[in-house]
Order: C-alpha cells, then structure tokens, then sequence
C-alpha cells in the first residue's frame, strides 16, 4: 500500500521541490553514486601511497597527493562511503528506535509516556559534542561505536514527532471507529499510524543523517573518528595537524577538496531536508526549530 | 520545547526536581564511563598516530586505580565519588600534573570570553536581520536573506572555521593562525595588550558567530511575523502613533520574548561549536584541553571537563526558564491559558 504509491509520491514530491531542494537532491543522487560505485571513479588505491607525496593536482593525481603520497580524489571516493554509512546507519537506527519508543509512549499513556519524555528532556539538556568526545575517549573509536552513539543522541527528535503525531491520530474519528469495530492495537499501527507517520519520520530521519555525518566529521577533525576508516573529516585532520600547512600551498588540494565535498555534502542534506519537512507538514518547521 | 510535550508548561517544583534528575544523570553517567570500558581500562589505547601516544608507568596506573577505587565496592564507589565532588575534588591530572580543578578553571576564562562574546553578536545580529527580514516579508530582500542565512547556519561551525582561517589568516594574512596572544611580546600599554588578545580572538569569535546567527534570526523573522499580524499592531497604527515607536516598542518587544528560552537551548550546541573553533584556531580554551586530554588519555581531566560543561549547560537552561517566567507574563499562574506561547 505503501509501495504502490512510490512512483507517482516522487514525482509529485520532486515537482514541490524549489530550486535548492532540486539541485541539493541533483548533488545527493551524485554523491550517493560516488559513494556506491567508488572503485569504479577511483583508479588508484585509496590506502596506500601511489606516487610522490604533496604532488599538486594534475594527471595521474586527479586532486594531487598527501602527506604519505595517497591519492586524495581515491581518498575522497572511499570517504563518501563512511560518511553515508554514518548517516543512513544513524538515521536508520534512531529513526526505528525512536520511532518505536514513540509510538509505545503514545499508546500506552500514563507514567510511560511521562517517563519517556522527562528522559528526552534530559537528553536535550546534555551537550552533545562533549557527550560524543567522552564516550567515544572511553569505548574507543570504532565506527559501530560512533553509530550507536550518534544514535543515542538522536533518538529523541522522532520519538517526539512519532508520540505527538500518534497522540493526535487517536483523536480522528476514524480510528476510533476502527477500534469500536474491533481493531486491535496491532492492526491501528500497521494499517493506520504507521503508514500515516511513515513520511514525516523519513523527513526527520534526513535531518538526522545530516547531523550524523557532521558529527562524525567533527569527531574524525578532532582526532577521535575511527583511525581504520579515511573518512573526510579525518583528510582534514590530517591536513591540519601537518606543521605549516598554512605556509605552503599543499591546502590548496589537501584540504580544500574534502572541505568542499564535505560543505556540499552537508548543506545539500539540509537543504533538502528543509525542503520536505515544508512539504511534508507546514506544522513541521517550527518543531524541527527546537531540536 | 514546550509544544512538543504536550498541554501545559509545568509547574516550577516540577521543573526543579527535573533539574535535579537531569544533574544526577550527567554524574552517574560520569561516574559510570570508566567503570564500563572493555577490558582493563588503563591499558587502553589507540592506534592513532599522534605526535603524543598514552603511555602509563606504574605508579599513574595504581593512581587511577585508586582514584576510582576498583577494587572497592560499586556502591562505596558511587559515594566516595559523590562526596569528593561534594568537595570540589575532580582528581588529579597526571599529565599536567596538577588537579583537574586548577587547571580548568584557568582554561575556562578564554572559552567563556569566546562563548559570550559570540553570543552577544549573534544575538544583535540576528536581531537586527530577523526584523530587517520581517519588515520585508515577500520581498526579494527577505528572501535572499532567509537563503543564505539558512544555508550558513547548516554549515557546521569548524568547517567555517577552517575557510575563514585559510581565507583570512593564511590567504591575506590579516589575522593570526593561531593562539589566543603573541607569545613572548612586550607590550607597551594595557591597550596593546587588549588589542592583540582581540587580534587574535577575532577569527574563532567571527566563526561562531556565523553559525549562529541563523538560527537566532529564523526565531526573530518568525516571531515578529506572528506578532505583526496581531489586533494590537492595527490598534497601534490607528492610533497614529510613529513609525520607529510602533516597530521598536509595540512589536519588537513583544517578539523577543521567545529569544530568552532559545538561546538557552542553543548553548549545547554552541559550546560544541567552541570546542570545535577552539581546535581549528588552537585557542587555549577547553576545546583544546579536552583534545589533549582525549589524546593523552587523562580520563579523570576528560571526564571533569565533561562534567563542567554540562553542569553549565543545564545551570544556563535553567536560568533561562527562570528569566522567562520572570520576563513574560503569561506563563505566571491565574492566566486564562497558555494558548498564545504556543504559537512560537
């Protein structure tokens, strides 16, 4: 049911797109490709040296070299994947965990419901980036670990669109005429919320890969993303913490370009993400404005 | 925040004890990260290859033994913890050598001057653009603004941080790439001295700013629209009052009110955002401390930065919602309802 709709859904969502939303979805698609098809787009190994080292951009160094003489466009491939790995692994994460806890603080009520939101307060007043530097420093900086943390600290934006668009689904008529006919629990959430919440939390969940990918950018600048896995953010460290690099002009590929994709990476996601949660429901923006 | 939790804004009592709990969470998760480590936590290390690598000698790691007091019962632990912070003891740093108060106490002053420096002008800037944009509304210079003030505030604040520092520091040199001061420099006046410190403070203060400022601005454009719809504006118009009287007292005042709670809110994420400039321009803040801290391991500093930082945040949240009981009228007790602050 859900399914059949998909074909005519894009199309329609595509049209009601405006000019950011088009080429910030253009950029995405682009990237993703980038990503899936990495091997294909780079022809020279991403993890060890294939050439002198700080050699400027040209041929066969598309985007030049770094400091141990890896190709960073190679370096750049490969890193997509990370970072969408970050992204749809958080976002799938803590879309279905918090849309679980939301949808079972709406159903059930009561002290449930108060015990899960006075928890999501709480989650809201710590600061994230300090959290994430903590636990990463302690459980060590693998890249499941990152996931699972970013999505204990997501969670909490769609359990509350979840529980507030349930809560109000059980007031509509027709629900209520579905349960005096004999509809269980069970039946409400397949036929009924889950179908009728299902967009506005895929909207969330794109805003909450966004955020993913920065975080895990900004923790990989810190020092403290997964050292096996070349993600962008952990290009730039490197860059950055080369001594002179600012006096040189190695930045001019070595950090320029994955600052680039990263930028457009992430303002494509948020662009976007903007676009559909306008499209999706207008109450959305001014929710979204509080997480 | 409010809207989203449901009815009605608690009541104060309530929000203290959630306070209280929230407080309670942030210690016990601090006294409970080391405890949960994998494996024997001191020998802990990373492969990252960094100018300085973790290494522990003896006596460091009966220190840290004994500082958590492994060997003693989880309960016992719990208290001994809660009375030593009771005492203001966060530990013993054994890379600096000092205890973890000392040393924190002597970064915050330089992240605290970043933090509130750049709140303030975001604050005014996102003031001054928001009601620029509102009193424009569908107009192309509301749009050109709200486009690419949104877009800026989706930038993540060190990647700012970084073009701004190849652009202006490296590129036309006009700022210094990093430090909070010129090493060594004998100044000749008080003036010099505040100035160079400014120089040097410019870059990371201009970075959060930045990225904060949208966020404030979408709130006031927003905010003000609500109001310049309102009956009272008409009434005010019909009144013949002035222009600049009608703008600046009758809406703007009404407008800023959500601000208060906003900015509160937002200082988890702008102090993330200070962590992060503070690295990219090596200003000796916190940032940089917790950085170090991180890469040479010194858990109990990590873990006493951590625990200031949140204590604080939850200290200004907590300010703030007293401020806005204070500040606005209608969520005091004996009114109708609270129908109206939900419209933000």
């Amino acid at each position: 049911m859900v399914l059949k709709n998909i074909f005519p859904g894009i199309k329609a969502v595509w049209r009601s797109l405006d000019i950011s939303g088009k080429v910030s979805a253009i950029i995405l698609i682009l990237l993703i490709i980038l990503a899936v098809f990495a091997p294909f787009f780079s022809w020279l190994p991403h993890e060890r040296s294939s050439g002198p080292p700080l050699s400027p951009p040209g041929m066969p160094h598309l985007l030049g070299t770094d400091e141990l003489g890896v190709d960073i466009w190679a370096m750049i491939c490969f890193g997509a994947r990370i970072s969408l790995a970050v992204g749809l692994g958080t976002a799938l994460l803590a879309g279905l965990g918090g849309g679980i806890i939301g949808m079972f603080a709406a159903f059930k009520g009561g002290w449930v419901d108060r015990f899960f939101m006075r928890l999501i307060d709480i989650m809201i007043a710590l600061p994230n980036l300090p959290m994430m530097i903590v636990l990463a420093a302690f459980w060590g900086p693998s890249l499941i670990n990152i996931i699972v943390v970013l999505a204990l600290f997501s969670w909490s934006i769609p359990a509350r669109i979840v529980r507030s668009g349930a809560l109000s689904l059980k007031e509509q008529p027709y629900i209520k005429m579905a349960s005096h006919y004999g509809a269980g629990s069970f039946y409400l959430i397949t036929r009924h919320f889950i179908p009728e919440l299902l967009p506005i939390v895929m909207v969330s969940m794109i805003r909450l890969a966004g955020k993913a990918i920065v975080a895990e950018a900004s923790l990989a600048f810190l020092g403290l993303g997964d050292p096996t896995s070349r993600s962008w953010g952990l290009i730039i460290n490197h860059a950055v913490n080369f001594k002179g690099i600012y006096f040189t002009d190695f930045w001019k590929w070595w950090l320029l370009y994955p600052w680039m994709f990263l930028t457009l990476l992430v303002t494509s996601l948020a662009l976007l993400g903007k676009n559909l949660e306008r499209i999706a429901d207008p109450r959305m923006e001014k929710l979204a404005k509080w997480s | 925040m409010d809207i989203l939790r449901g009815k009605k804004r608690s009541s104060s009592i309530f929000r203290v004890v959630e306070y209280f709990l929230t407080f309670l969470v942030i210690i016990s998760l601090n006294f409970a990260l080391p405890r949960m480590m994998p494996g024997e936590p001191f020998l802990h290390y990373s492969g990252e290859v960094d100018e300085l690598v973790a290494f522990y000698s003896k006596e460091q790691i009966q220190y840290y033994h004994e500082y958590y007091g492994l060997d003693r019962p989880l309960h016992e632990q719990y208290f001994s913890y809660l009375k030593d912070l009771a005492e203001g003891d966060l530990g013993f740093s054994y890379y600096y050598k000092e205890n973890v108060r000392t040393i924190i106490l002597r970064r915050l002053p330089w992240t605290m001057f970043l933090v509130i420096s750049a709140m303030g002008l975001s604050i005014i800037a996102g003031i001054i653009l928001g009601s620029y944009s509102a009193w424009h509304r569908g107009k192309w210079q509301d749009s050109v603004l709200y486009t690419a003030l949104v877009v800026f505030s989706e930038i993540p604040a060190f990647l700012v941080g970084l073009a701004l520092l190849i652009w202006l520091g490296a590129g036309l040199g006009l700022f210094p790439l990093a430090g909070a001061a010129t090493h060594f420099a004998n100044y000749d006046s008080i003036w010099d001295k505040i100035a160079d410190m400014l120089h040097h403070a410019a870059l990371p203060v201009l970075t959060l700013t930045l990225s904060r400022t949208g966020g404030i601005y979408l709130l006031v454009r927003n905010s003000l629209g609500t109001v310049l719809a309102k009956d009272y504006m008409l009434t005010a118009r019909a009144k013949g009052l002035k222009e600049l009287r009608i703008r600046y007292v009758y809406a703007l005042r009404n407008a800023l009110m959500p601000l208060c709670t906003r900015i509160a809110i937002q200082l988890g994420a702008l102090i993330g955002g200070a962590i992060l400039a503070e690295n990219v321009f090596s200003y000796p803040g916190i940032g940089v401390l917790m950085r170090s801290a991180v890469v040479v391991r010194d858990y109990p500093l990590i873990q006493g930065i951590f625990l200031v930082l949140a204590v604080g945040v939850m200290v200004a949240n907590m300010l703030a919602d007293l401020a806005y009981k204070y500040i606005d009228p209608r969520t005091r007790p004996a009114v109708i309802g609270s129908r109206e602050m939900e419209e933000f």
